[in-house]
């Protein structure tokens, strides 16, 4: 018995100090007002839930989930549509096949510093490489990082950023579909269409659960490749930009506001824990299958 | 769970964190001798082999040894507000002075009396943003400014008398030629935060308008001078991201007519082949526009344990840096401006790069000189009207709008 709690003491103890502790500190901070000078007199009055009314009831909150939601979403759909596409491509061999699929890994191995400025270059409105690109074919330059358009900018740059993931994982899935299934559709008469639909994806069901739950999540909380191209400025404002923005004081919010970014914070893990249920749930009804 | 073994997982992560806390240590608060002298500035760019480092260490009182730390600009205020709560901070901080007040109201410094730091000696107007509610918590290590660098080749080219940029209006008329002439009008930087602010405050104040009301008409009309540029294609569209050094590098490139930047690339610019001057910035209607000074204060963080051994290594290490004869030296090294009027003629007497911001930095003023604490608000709603202004490319009514937002936003 002793020896039982002496063996589990460890893992709880770490649980304690690096999870539970955080989070309670968060959820703490996001009912006190805190202010900059709080870390030095310890006065922090308790607010209940006023902070986090305020924040859902300013003028940005609203506009800031539907963008949130919208690189989200547009990333997810765009991530894995092309991270499947690219998988099946690559899962019939031919010469070069794995340098290629090396050389789409590039973006997940460059730092984000690097890929984010360069994507910030190629957007430029003056001198841009898209602009050019698409001057040639006649159109007229887009002002990419404009207030309207950045949250565009920045869902393409993070959709290039994240087909290497959704390439790599789907791929290795593709590994565990037995092939004898392939050849039996085959001499049934189906074709790579009917494949497709009804072995392939089917079976990749599990691998993409998994695969769209991780990507949301680390999608929603992006801030590196956003901060790095726009400052969250305009409509690329997310929610956890505008967190970061708050909790630093950077970018639009000179002011330092830790419990307003607190009740952000708060809110994108009650988001996440809810896809992880989802995702437990998804998972418990497949295994009954 | 039974209740004997609930009990003893929570003694078990009990004792588990009571070991942790107890490598943290504790001091016992007895006055002990410093051995080293902790120094934080906003300098990464002078790494530790740096003349820089070199000239800082040779600062260290006698019998300690000094430890520079150089923490970016933008994370040095986060960075100064838990070390003070762990009661770690630094002996000394360079802190960037519009962050002065906001650090001296939340007692993150300690008041230069009392840390027995000198005072007397930089002009009043660099030495402002170091006063908050009669109390001064430092000096400036130096000071900085902005002005209004062209190159000659394309204004010569372009058929542009620089001499004839005084206002507005022969601001823009030349802008206007430049491009028509085939070359690129003007770089700035517009980026959201502070630094856009700092860019904008020269046109902000040229235009009569004061910090505290940011929706007066002539606020809006430096919005508009700005968007406008955006709008004819005299500014490039990538001001809304830029930072100061992203602006400069375009302007390196020789294509630019004009650069709106800070005395700390005098130097670099003497050096330029396509020949890089400076003009004071114009106001509206004539005349050269007040600009804000830049520039990192000496403060010493308050301590709990210790204090009077930190605050005495502080004064001695301020005064090796700021004292009565070694500001030139300093700031040379830092690309600025002595904040001490008499020190300052002879660093510009001494080169004649300087020469022309010399009554820049004489006029120029503290950010935070009217406002103290309140100027950070007021910053970040300005900053947020600017890139609005930026991004409406010259429509007049989105830029109205913008200002109106600021102003209710720095009345809230």
């Amino acid at each position: 018995m002793l020896a039982g709690i002496g063996f589990i003491a460890p893992l709880l103890a770490y649980l304690v100090i690096f999870y539970a502790y955080p989070l309670y500190e968060n959820v703490s901070m996001s009912l006190h007002r805190f202010t900059r000078a709080t870390y030095v007199t310890g006065e922090a009055p308790y607010a209940g839930g006023d902070i986090y009314r305020e924040v859902i009831s300013s003028a940005q909150f609203w506009p800031t989930v539907l963008q949130t939601a919208t690189f989200v979403v547009v990333s997810l759909v765009f991530q894995y549509s092309i991270g499947l596409g690219l998988a099946v491509f690559f899962q019939r061999h031919f010469p070069l096949s794995v340098v290629m699929r090396g050389l789409f890994l590039v973006p997940w191995l460059l730092p984000i510093i690097v890929s984010a400025t360069t994507w910030q270059w190629m957007m430029d409105a003056d001198s841009g490489i898209i602009n050019r690109l698409i001057g040639v074919v006649g159109s007229d330059p887009v002002w990419w990082l404009n207030s309207d358009n950045s949250l565009w900018a920045v869902i393409i740059a993070n959709i290039w950023l994240g087909i290497p993931f959704n390439l790599v994982i789907l791929y290795s899935g593709l590994q565990g579909v037995p092939v004898e299934l392939y050849e039996a559709a085959a001499i049934d008469g189906a074709g790579r269409g009917r494949q497709f639909w009804h072995i392939t994806l089917p079976l990749l069901k599990p691998v993409t659960a998994v695969t769209l739950l991780l990507g949301f999540v680390y999608t929603l909380k992006v801030v590196d490749i956003i901060w790095i191209m726009t400052t969250g400025t305009g409509s690329s404002q997310t929610l956890a930009t505008w967190a970061y923005s708050m909790a630093f004081g950077k970018g639009a919010s000179a002011v330092i506001k830790y419990s307003e970014a607190s009740v952000i914070g708060s809110i994108l893990l009650l988001v996440a824990l809810v896809m992880g249920f989802v995702h437990l749930f998804v998972q418990r009804r497949q295994e009954a299958v | 769970m039974n209740s004997r073994r609930r009990w003893a997982i929570a003694a078990g992560a009990v004792v588990a964190v009571a070991s942790l806390a107890a490598c943290g240590g504790g001091d016992n608060g007895a006055e002990e001798a410093l051995t080293t002298v902790t120094f934080w500035d906003p300098y990464p760019q002078h790494d530790e082999n740096s003349d820089w480092a070199t000239y800082v260490e040779a600062c260290a009182p006698e019998g300690m040894s000094l430890e520079r730390t150089s923490i970016p600009n933008g994370d040095i205020l986060n960075e100064l507000t838990t070390a003070v709560k762990e009661d770690t901070a630094p002996s000394v901080v360079l802190l960037d002075n519009p962050a002065v007040p906001d650090a001296a109201v939340s007692g993150l410094l300690a008041p230069a009396e009392d840390a027995g730091i000198e005072t007397e000696g930089p002009d009043e107007n660099l030495a402002g943003p170091g006063t908050i509610d009669g109390t001064t918590y430092g000096v400036p290590i130096g000071a900085n400014t902005l002005g209004l660098y062209y190159n000659e080749t394309i204004l010569e080219d372009a058929g542009v008398d620089p001499a004839g940029i005084t206002s507005w209006d022969s601001l823009n008329a030349a802008l206007q030629k430049v491009t028509g002439a085939g070359h690129q009008g003007i770089t700035l930087a517009g980026i959201s935060g502070e630094e856009g602010t700092f860019q904008f405050l020269p046109w902000f104040w040229g235009a009569g308008a004061d910090l505290s009301d940011p929706g007066s008409d002539a606020a809006v009309e430096a919005g508009q001078l700005l968007s406008d540029w955006i709008g004819a294609g005299y500014a490039p569209k990538s001001a809304i991201t830029d930072n100061q050094s992203a602006s400069w590098d375009l302007f390196l490139t020789g294509e630019y007519a004009f650069a709106e930047n800070g005395s700390w690339f005098a130097q670099a610019a003497s050096e330029l082949e396509f020949g890089a001057k400076m003009m004071p910035i114009p106001a509206k209607d004539g005349g050269a526009a007040p600009v804000p000074t830049g520039g990192e204060f000496a403060v010493a963080p308050t301590h709990k344990d210790n204090a009077s051994a930190h605050y005495a290594a502080a004064n001695e290490v301020i005064d090796c840096l700021v004292g009565a004869g070694n500001q030139v030296t300093t700031d040379d090294m830092l690309g600025y401006f002595a904040a001490n009027g008499e020190e300052r003629q002879q660093q510009i007497d001494a080169d004649p790069i300087w020469e022309p911001w010399a009554d820049a930095i004489t006029s120029a003023e503290g950010r935070t000189t009217d406002l103290g604490p309140d100027y950070t608000a007021a910053s970040g709603a300005i900053s947020e009207a600017e890139q609005a202004a930026l991004n409406a490319a010259g429509d007049e009514k989105a830029v109205r709008a913008a200002f109106e937002e600021a102003a209710q936003q720095v009345a809230q």
